[in-house]
């Protein structure tokens, strides 16, 4: 069909022409000033569902790197204390050997049962550590020291912190410190815990049974050295499984935000490339407008 | 029967009226060039009744018809009726799908996202802050910022319901003001009515009033953007015109037109925006599936949070986005299931733990959905107005005015009305040899 062509017809061809290469030139204009392809959902729906899901994740893994971190400290936290009783141990068992020897005079007995007073009250002092404001071997009673210096009882209770660092996976990051430490000696006559030995150990001190200090004492000693090895050794495996999860996390995260880049970024060289075609034909379709706008019939008549 | 002497001036001046009167069309069609929805016009120029002549001799034939010259006998517009109707119709077409694609760009905005502010990122906010009162249950700060983030996310739900709200009365009030006292389809309705009054009357009277027709297509075209038209021309000239499905402008009409009346099958842009303001539309579909996302977020929390002590932390009764509120505060937030003790967290974690469950990706599915709703009628629009500007330039072709051919015209009619004076001086310097110079021999 040849069609007769007629001024309005140019005119809107070419209005209409222009308005594409502009409409085209701004939708890439606004990608390359946000640097992100999709700027509103109809963009590229299933892109935004698929963003707002990793972004989603992302903000899921950086808040489980906090609980690691979080976790993490509070466990390092614990094991410091921890070395600290063990120190007392070690220094308590020194004192009870020493003591325990016939040679040992009546004071430097007294002088070792008065030491021995005082670590427990380190003891305690290590198990009330505090961690961001909390009490981190009170279980979930946060708010109460774990051992006050009235009575030996243990005043927080057993309930297990948690922090989550994984979806579904909660890891503990208390240890219940009164098995280790006890309720000292109410009831009487104790429950062999540490405290009860340490008191134990002073009481023989001061009335000078060697046999005791020597035997049973020196035993219960141990056997309470072994129940703090072993809530170490428990603090150290979580540790270590936090350690674990955090770097697990931080490549989750790197996954996570390179997905997440791929699909709500642009592509920064192919938009320029982009951009600049479009800008050249911007430019051709002004200049073929203008061309074909211009001469007319008029302009060849005297 | 003999010839008159003066005939031949007769034939001369007929040519030069009939040659004035197409230039003057030509000057008429130049100066309406971009004048919208005008028809260009052409002089249909026919010759005159020839005078049949007998022959003076007999012998020698039957005579002769002698060519009285020529005849305008009308001037008609350039028009194709029947892509008027294409017209009409795919421009109700672009009427629904671009009323329908500016309502849903509005709604699609109400949603903010992706971006920093928008619901997603402040649930995301919400999980957060219950993880950090779960890193340290009693410090105020991080109760207060709970409260907060829990706050701040039920004011943007209100918000995105409000304005998908907003979408649904915005389209309503468009409607009205389209249809109202004096809107759109008034005015162009009585306009319509006066038209066919000069209409009816020049046809009464055997003339062609083009530009009166030219207007009232204009108005027929501006008409159908908004509901569907048909158009019956009766005998007289009169246009008699059905809009979504009832009769609007009816000569027989006691002021040629009927309005307000109950549109019942609009279509084009009426029928768009009935569409999205009706309950069932759009704007308020999405808010309904908000809503549902909200109930969900309400149920989800609370049946964590009420295992403390049977309190809730969401109002319970608000389970829509406009009525989302948050009645716990930080005085008296619980953490966990046991309330003796401060650092009891099972509550926080487990709500912690909702963080990219049903009620995010119900949510992202909703954006999603809008999101691709939008991209089908901005699709859709696209598509129309390149129908609809592919008939408007196949119009134009046909009716529009080309400035080369005016011009060409115009010097073609020049040139006619020149030869036509020319025969005239030259019938006249016959008549002078004629009348001043013969029978002179004896003077």
């Amino acid at each position: 069909m040849t069609m007769r062509i007629t001024t309005q017809m140019s005119a809107r061809t070419i209005l209409r022409d222009l308005n594409g290469n502009l409409d085209n030139l701004s939708n890439l204009q606004v990608q390359m000033s946000t640097g992100m392809q999709i700027n509103k959902p109809s963009d590229d729906p299933y892109g935004t569902s698929r963003a707002m899901e990793l972004r989603g994740e992302l903000n899921g893994f950086q808040q489980y790197t906090s609980n690691v971190n979080d976790g993490t400290a509070w466990l390092n936290a614990s094991d410091t204390a921890l070395s600290g009783m063990g120190d007392v141990i070690q220094r308590a068992r020194e004192l009870t050997i020493e003591g325990g020897t016939d040679s040992a005079s009546p004071q430097s007995r007294s002088a070792a049962a008065d030491e021995i007073d005082q670590l427990i009250g380190t003891l305690k002092q290590e198990a009330n550590v505090q961690y961001a404001g909390s009490f981190i071997f009170s279980g979930t009673a946060i708010d109460r020291p774990p051992y006050g210096d009235a009575n030996d009882a243990f005043g927080g209770n057993t309930n297990a912190m948690q922090r989550e660092i994984g979806p579904g996976t909660n890891l503990d990051v208390n240890v219940d410190i009164s098995s280790v430490l006890g309720n000292g000696q109410t009831p009487a006559p104790g429950d062999d815990k540490l405290i009860d030995t340490l008191r134990d150990i002073s009481a023989d001190l001061r009335s000078g049974n060697g046999d005791a200090l020597r035997g049973t004492d020196l035993n219960r000693l141990d056997s309470n050295q072994d129940a703090l090895i072993a809530v170490r050794a428990e603090v150290g495996a979580r540790t270590n499984r936090m350690t674990v999860a955090y770097n697990r996390l931080q490549s989750l995260t790197l996954n996570a935000t390179r997905l997440l880049s791929d699909t709500e970024d642009a592509d920064t060289p192919q938009t320029l490339t982009d951009y600049t075609t479009e800008s050249a034909a911007y430019q051709m379709a002004l200049k073929a407008g203008a061309n074909v706008i211009q001469p007319s019939l008029l302009d060849f008549l005297s | 029967m003999s010839l008159s002497t003066f005939s031949g001036l007769q034939v001369a001046l007929r040519g030069l009226m009939a040659q004035q009167m197409a230039l003057d069309t030509t000057g008429h069609n130049i100066a309406n060039a971009n004048t919208l929805g005008y028809s260009r016009q052409t002089v249909d120029m026919t010759t005159m009744p020839a005078l049949t002549l007998p022959s003076i001799s007999g012998n020698n034939g039957n005579g002769v018809q002698l060519g009285m010259g020529v005849d305008v006998t009308q001037i008609q517009r350039v028009r194709d009726s029947f892509l008027d109707i294409q017209y009409r119709s795919e421009n109700m077409q672009y009427g629904d799908s671009s009323a329908r694609a500016d309502a849903l760009g509005q709604a699609e905005l109400a949603f903010d996202e992706p971006s920093e502010t928008g619901v997603n990122q402040l649930l995301s906010n919400f999980y957060d802050a219950w993880s950090a009162v779960q890193h340290a249950p009693n410090d105020p700060s991080a109760r207060t910022t709970l409260i907060r983030a829990a706050g701040t996310l039920a004011s943007a739900f209100a918000s995105v319901s409000d304005q998908l709200t907003r979408t649904a009365t915005d389209a309503q009030e468009q409607y009205d003001a389209i249809t109202g006292p004096s809107g759109d389809v008034e005015s162009m309705a009585k306009q319509l009515a006066q038209l066919n009054t000069a209409i009816s009357h020049a046809t009464a009277v055997g003339q062609a009033p083009n530009d009166l027709l030219d207007q009232r297509d204009e108005l027929l075209d501006r008409l159908s953007g908004l509901a569907q038209v048909s158009v019956t021309q009766n005998r007289d000239g009169t246009d008699t015109v059905d809009f979504g499905g009832v009769t609007l402008v009816d000569p027989r009409a006691a002021n040629g037109y009927t309005w307000p009346q109950t549109l019942t099958n609009p279509g084009g842009q009426l029928g768009a925006l009935q569409a999205l303001a009706s309950p069932t539309g759009p704007a308020m579909t999405y808010k309904g599936r908000l809503d549902g996302v909200v109930a969900e977020l309400v149920r989800n929390v609370n049946d964590i949070y009420s295992r403390a002590d049977g309190r809730n932390f969401f109002d319970p009764a608000g389970t829509t986005a406009d009525a989302l509120a948050v009645i716990a505060t930080d005085a008296n937030l619980v953490t966990g299931t046991d309330t003796t003790s401060a650092g009891s967290d099972d509550i926080a974690t487990a709500i912690a733990a909702l963080r990219g469950g049903q009620v995010d990706r119900n949510y992202a599915s909703l954006v999603a959905e809008v999101g691709s709703d939008v991209k089908d009628s901005d699709n859709q629009q696209r598509i129309q107005l390149s129908l609809l500007d592919s008939i408007e330039q196949r119009r134009l072709s046909v009716q529009g005015v080309a400035t080369d051919e005016e011009m060409t015209n115009l010097i073609q009619f020049q040139r006619g009305y020149q030869a036509s004076a020319r025969v005239m001086t030259t019938l006249d310097s016959m008549l002078d040899t004629l009348i001043n110079r013969t029978g002179t021999t004896g003077l």
